[in-house]
């Protein structure tokens, strides 16, 4: 049997009195790339707030075997869990070196700025620009900073929370394939948010699609890409 | 020198005591309003018991004074140094502890609870400066040398060694204050939750944590500023209350959340409020809270983030 990174069982979430996750269950194997689908307001984004506890939540969310339901926000961080929310998440007040450092808080070991030169070879974009603000970046150079603040903490496991949103088409396949670099070379786990259903589903192992906050369908990446329903709802076909 | 310029000067010179006061509590304010967005009407209050503190340290025990027997078992009298320095201390300790068991619990409900909650320790910890020391003024050794002969002559003005020291220990505030913010680990935590609380969060920072260490630094610096104010008039329970109007209307004028603003603003309110009276004798000195009031609604209608401030922009 595979090693579970991440296993959600009954989760539900709510803001106020609306409920938008209604007993979601998922697993996330180790070493794995899996993606939610959803359209809008099918409480993607609420599931990977949910599962870093930035909302009200009941269920069992296990990390490696242990539960992190009830830990804070920033002890989630401290467990290897990096999390790349909607709408980047940088600093947009402070330079990209900054930004790249209050990513690697958490650590007190002596290899930051190896892993800053690292994350600069692989966006080398950033480089170019690391005394620059954040906010002064271009939509794609931001969303690459996010993903290296993320990764500067090393996470055992990756949230992405719509990469794709308000990026070009190629600058998106581009990121893509970024992802699947870092996931085949270092073994990183990832779990994608996405309504960008096409690439999500080429780069994933698993995927599932929620509707309304429960688990509609969920399959093989590869199976699920040629299944009518979801080519007619998601894959425009 | 021409009689008016020499006069010019030495309002100049008269005034720089009170920018200092007035600059290093503008700073408090703004240590906490760019951490949480909030103003704490409680931080003039919060320095004054420090400075009491400091007060009972200087003198140790002494027939009804508060507190006196006590300093005298941890080996009060102090000099005078030791004495604020160690109030200086408690008054961090004190806005640690305030944030933690006042400020905190409540920051979840609401914004205007936390607002409420400084209004009501600033009459709350007003009381009891009151009912523990008196409201009688008392005097309060200065902190630089004061003598009548203790100035430097600038082509005919006196510069006080006094107005030199308070700006001394206000630069020295500024530089310590810079070097925490911008060159260790927990200043960039601090930078970070106040930019995005949530962005820090994800980061692994624990804000909670962080934005407390912003109510000691700011407590810190207030305890600072009382101890300059109560050394250079008295000390009294109600020496912060026209400091804290005029810390407001400096740190509105930098712009609330600029530490450059609330220095710049100090020098701009210390100023006025000695040159306005003085050149507008229909202004007068009883009234010379009102050129800082002015200062402060017109910089809220013509330029809300004031001089320095963080112009609020965002892409959507």
């Amino acid at each position: 049997m595979t090693e579970m990174m991440l296993k959600v069982e009954d989760l539900h979430a709510r803001y106020g009195a609306v409920e938008v996750l209604r007993g979601l269950g998922f697993e996330v194997p180790d070493r794995s790339v899996v993606v939610i689908l959803g359209a809008n307001g099918a409480g993607k984004t609420t599931t990977l707030r949910a599962l870093c506890n930035m909302c009200t939540t009941s269920g069992s969310i296990l990390l490696e075997g242990e539960d992190i339901s009830r830990a804070k926000t920033a002890d989630i961080v401290r467990r290897g869990v990096a999390h790349v929310p909607q709408g980047r998440g940088t600093f947009p007040e402070l330079s990209v070196m900054d930004n790249l450092r209050i990513g690697a808080y958490i650590r007190r070991d002596k290899e930051v700025n190896a892993d800053i030169g690292r994350w600069f070879e692989i966006f080398p974009r950033l480089e170019e620009r690391r005394d620059q603000l954040a906010g002064s970046l271009s939509g794609g150079e931001q969303q690459m900073l996010a993903v290296a603040r993320a990764l500067m903490c090393r996470p055992r496991l990756l949230l992405l929370d719509e990469p794709s949103l308000g990026l070009a088409p190629l600058i998106i396949e581009d990121l893509f394939e970024r992802f699947i670099q870092l996931n085949k070379e270092t073994g990183l786990t990832m779990l994608l948010v996405e309504q960008n259903a096409n690439l999500a589903l080429d780069m994933a192992d698993y995927a599932y699609v929620i509707e309304s906050g429960e688990i509609a369908l969920h399959g093989p990446a590869d199976q699920l890409k040629n299944d009518p329903a979801v080519q007619e709802a998601y894959l425009g076909a | 020198m021409d009689a008016g310029l020499l006069l010019l000067l030495q309002r100049i010179f008269d005034a720089l005591t009170n920018s200092a006061i007035y600059a290093s509590l503008a700073l408090a304010l703004v240590i906490i309003y760019r951490s949480t967005g909030l103003l704490n009407f409680a931080q003039g209050e919060m320095a004054t018991f420090s400075a009491y503190v400091a007060f009972v340290l200087l003198v140790g025990a002494a027939p009804g004074l508060t507190g006196g027997s006590l300093a005298a078992a941890i080996g009060a009298p102090y000099p005078t140094v030791a004495a604020i320095g160690a109030a200086v201390v408690f008054g961090a300790i004190a806005g640690g502890v305030t944030e933690r068991l006042v400020i905190r619990p409540l920051r979840e409900t609401s914004e205007l609870a936390v607002v409420s909650i400084t209004i009501g320790l600033f009459l709350g910890v007003n009381s009891l400066v009151e009912q523990w020391w008196g409201t009688a003024p008392r005097q309060f050794p200065s902190l630089f040398p004061d003598a009548a002969s203790d100035y430097l002559d600038v082509a005919g003005a006196r510069l006080r060694y006094s107005a030199i020291g308070a700006w001394a220990t206000l630069l020295v505030l500024l530089a310590a204050l810079a070097w925490l913010l911008q060159r260790t680990r927990g200043g960039l935590a601090f930078r970070a939750v106040s930019f995005n609380r949530e962005s820090a969060e994800l980061s692994g920072i624990r804000s909670a944590r962080t934005l407390m260490w912003g109510w000691v630094l700011a407590s810190a610096l207030g305890a600072v500023a009382a101890a300059l104010s109560a050394s250079s008039v008295l000390l009294e329970p109600k020496m912060m209350l026209r400091v804290l109007v005029y810390a407001f209307a400096a740190a509105t004028l930098g712009g609330l959340d600029s530490p450059r603003g609330a220095i710049i603003g100090g020098v701009v309110i210390g100023l006025s409020q000695t040159l306005v009276p003085a050149y507008i004798p229909f202004i007068g000195f009883e009234l010379s809270v009102l050129p800082a009031l002015v200062v402060m609604v017109i910089v809220l209608v013509v330029r809300p983030a004031g001089l320095f401030g963080t112009q609020r922009l965002e892409r959507v």
